[in-house]
């Protein structure tokens, strides 16, 4: 499995030249650092959630990074991987308090995100959905190299939103907001067959050299921190990258090719 | 790019399943109350719903005992699943190479309800999350594997078992316990309430007065192992999984059904199996008129001209639309109904719709042995998904 592009956009910009040196200093004491309602244009965008609009500009942003048109992706050869901790989040929250009419509710599942990325891109291949943290999207990365490995897709994307500032009182209550910050992050990663499988550890103790990296450049960033380690890897110019991420108590890792930057 | 050729994937074996559902608190009281064409659906007497339009669902009354005091009643109907599943089998594996994959649309969003409703405790925030759930699960089985949480909407319970069942092929597990579950709450009453997607009468899949679906709740959990590694008896194997993604709309199923046929071909073709060689359907079946128009006309597609041969059912006439566990619970009573040589009926199917043109098992029980199923699921967001099963 190769890497074909990735694009992310965290609470700090636009790809991994926006990232700080040190993000807790540049926080400067914010607990969460958002990112903005990205402004597509659209009838169909006009009631679509903040969330929904992030997942559609992070596959944006991984096309123009990697060159590539949108009709490239179109069709049931490309497999949709979604991952999340808690994107969810604002839509329940509003749907519990004043926000209950037919048109909320369809959008308190998860797989609404996901659903409008498909729509806007006519995804139409293989689709997983799966909520949790770093190793939730470690998963994800080493379903996409299955799904490549037995031909059921010929590209998969692998799309990781996270907000916090919706519900940063339930964040913090959570105590997920010590060390800050959280940073909201929407993240996309273009993947394609290749010789090399990845190697996946479900299960690993260690860390790799990026993820202490991740948190100290781009703050916590939940399930989107393997996507930044992948961005990062290949603005260094690394063949390969050994990602991992660890949530509730599990850690997980899986390596892979990483391929060329197209802009770097 | 091209694809490559299809790899028949390794069976994987069902060696036990366990059930909580609104028919009984268990494997046993689950088959009986499918085989009786009976159902479960009640007045819900657990919350308020007087200012809803239908008040009515697949409730379970009474939490088994093997799940009290467990706070998420997400987590309980998990637990009480699990408890059940091992009263059939154990676990005998080394703790860390046991992998949890639960399915879920809701996840722990009535804990949310109680987070925002006066309870500040760090704990329920975090119980509020949608993969706290399998993680208690986990907790309660020992288990000290991969911990997976896939939401895809309803669909979640198939996916969830094909995931599983990956992690086995791929020997990141040597035992994985799959599968879903769902809570009936006020969060999710309101919301098909909204949607008007909620019937009055009864629930009647592919009938010709079928009127909206109503929800239950209820888990359902399968322990999987690699089938070569088996040496006792099973309970079925699962040969194949699909999904697709209908890139159509966020509430609604493609009119045409693309996104649940590429699903089913996925399935089929993962599992090595052609179409004419499906023995049986377990349908979503939700009662819906549309889900059940579209969904006859993709199973006529893709099973070809055997279709109007092949007995299909649902049971969400008995139990209702368990949501995240639907399809979980759907393979086990395949499995369920090879091993025993019954297939349930659709419970509320009884006059024949010109537009769902397909052999719906009414009245009674069918007396069949099917030996290679198929289970078909939908969900919001455009998820579908497909399972084939065989019997042992």
């Amino acid at each position: 499995m190769k890497v074909e592009s990735v694009g992310i956009l965290t609470g700090w910009g636009r790809g991994v030249e926006a990232l700080p040196s040190d993000a807790s200093v540049a926080a400067a004491g914010r607990a969460v650092l958002p990112l903005a309602r990205p402004s597509l244009n659209g009838e169909r965008f006009r009631r679509a959630t903040r969330e929904c609009l992030l997942g559609v500009e992070a596959v944006n942003v991984m096309l123009a990074e990697g060159g590539i048109d949108h009709d490239e992706i179109r069709g049931d050869r490309t497999a949709l991987l979604f991952v999340t901790v808690g994107a969810y989040g604002p839509s329940n929250v509003g749907f519990i308090g004043t926000r209950s009419g037919t048109l909320h509710f369809p959008y308190t599942a998860p797989s609404a995100l996901s659903g409008e990325v498909a729509i806007e891109f006519g995804l139409t291949g293989a689709y997983v959905i799966l909520i949790g943290g770093a190793p939730a999207t470690i998963d994800a990365l080493w379903q996409a190299g299955l799904l490549l490995a037995q031909g059921r897709c010929d590209r998969a994307l692998v799309l990781v939103v996270e907000v916090f500032e919706d519900c940063e009182a339930l964040w913090r209550r959570a105590r997920w907001t010590v060390p800050a910050p959280l940073v909201e992050t929407a993240a996309c990663a273009l993947l394609t067959r290749s010789e090399a499988p990845p190697v996946y550890r479900a299960m690993s103790g260690e860390p790799s050299a990026l993820e202490p990296d991740v948190e100290a450049r781009a703050g916590r960033t939940l399930a989107a921190a393997p996507l930044v380690a992948l961005a990062l890897a290949r603005a260094a110019g690394e063949p390969r990258a050994r990602l991992t991420g660890s949530w509730r108590g599990r850690r997980a890792s899986i390596e892979l090719v990483v391929g060329q930057a197209a802009r770097l | 790019m091209s694809g490559a050729a299809p790899l028949r994937p390794e069976p994987i074996a069902a060696l036990a399943a366990g059930v909580v559902t609104p028919l009984g608190p268990d494997l046993d009281a689950f088959w009986s109350g499918l085989l009786g064409g009976g159902g479960a659906l009640t007045a819900i007497e657990r919350f308020r719903t007087d200012d809803l339009r239908v008040g009515c669902g697949g409730e379970i009354k009474k939490i088994p005992a093997a799940a009290s005091g467990i706070r998420s009643r997400a987590a309980a109907l998990l637990v009480a699943a699990a408890a059940d599943l091992r009263t059939r089998a154990s676990l005998d594996a080394a703790p860390e190479r046991i992998g949890v994959v639960a399915g879920t649309a809701l996840g722990g969003v009535e804990e949310l309800e109680h987070a925002l409703d006066g309870d500040s405790t760090a704990g329920r925030a975090r119980d509020a999350l949608y993969d706290a759930p399998a993680h208690a699960l986990a907790d309660w089985l020992g288990a000290r594997g991969p911990v997976v949480t896939v939401s895809a909407a309803c669909a979640s319970g198939a996916t969830a078992l094909g995931v599983g069942a990956d992690l086995l092929r791929q020997d990141v597990a040597d035992l994985v316990v799959a599968g879903g579950y769902d809570i009936l709450c006020r969060f999710v009453l309101r919301g098909f309430d909204a949607l008007r997607s909620l019937t009055r009468e009864r629930v009647r899949p592919f009938d010709r007065r079928r009127s909206g679906l109503l929800l239950g709740e209820a888990a359902g959990l399968v322990l999987l192992a690699r089938e070569r590694d088996v040496r006792g008896p099973r309970l079925g194997r699962l040969l194949g999984h699909g999904s697709a993604s209908d890139a159509s709309h966020v509430a609604a199923p493609d009119p045409h059904g693309r996104g649940l046929h590429s699903a089913i071909m996925a399935a089929l073709a993962a599992a090595d199996v052609a179409p004419a060689d499906i023995d049986f359907v377990s349908a979503h079946g939700t009662g819906t008129p549309l889900n059940d128009r579209i969904e006859s006309t993709v199973l006529r597609r893709a099973l070809g001209p055997r279709a109007d041969a092949i007995p299909v059912n649902s049971i969400k006439g008995a139990l209702g639309h368990t949501m995240g566990a639907a399809a979980a619970l759907e393979a086990i009573m395949c499995w369920l109904a090879a091993r025993e040589g019954f297939i349930p009926p659709t419970t509320g199917f009884e006059e024949p719709d010109p537009a769902c043109p397909l052999d719906y098992v009414p009245g009674t029980c069918r007396v069949a042995r099917p030996r290679l199923m198929l289970s078909t699921s939908l969900g919001f967001g455009g998820c579908n998904a497909a399972l084939v099963l065989e019997a042992v």
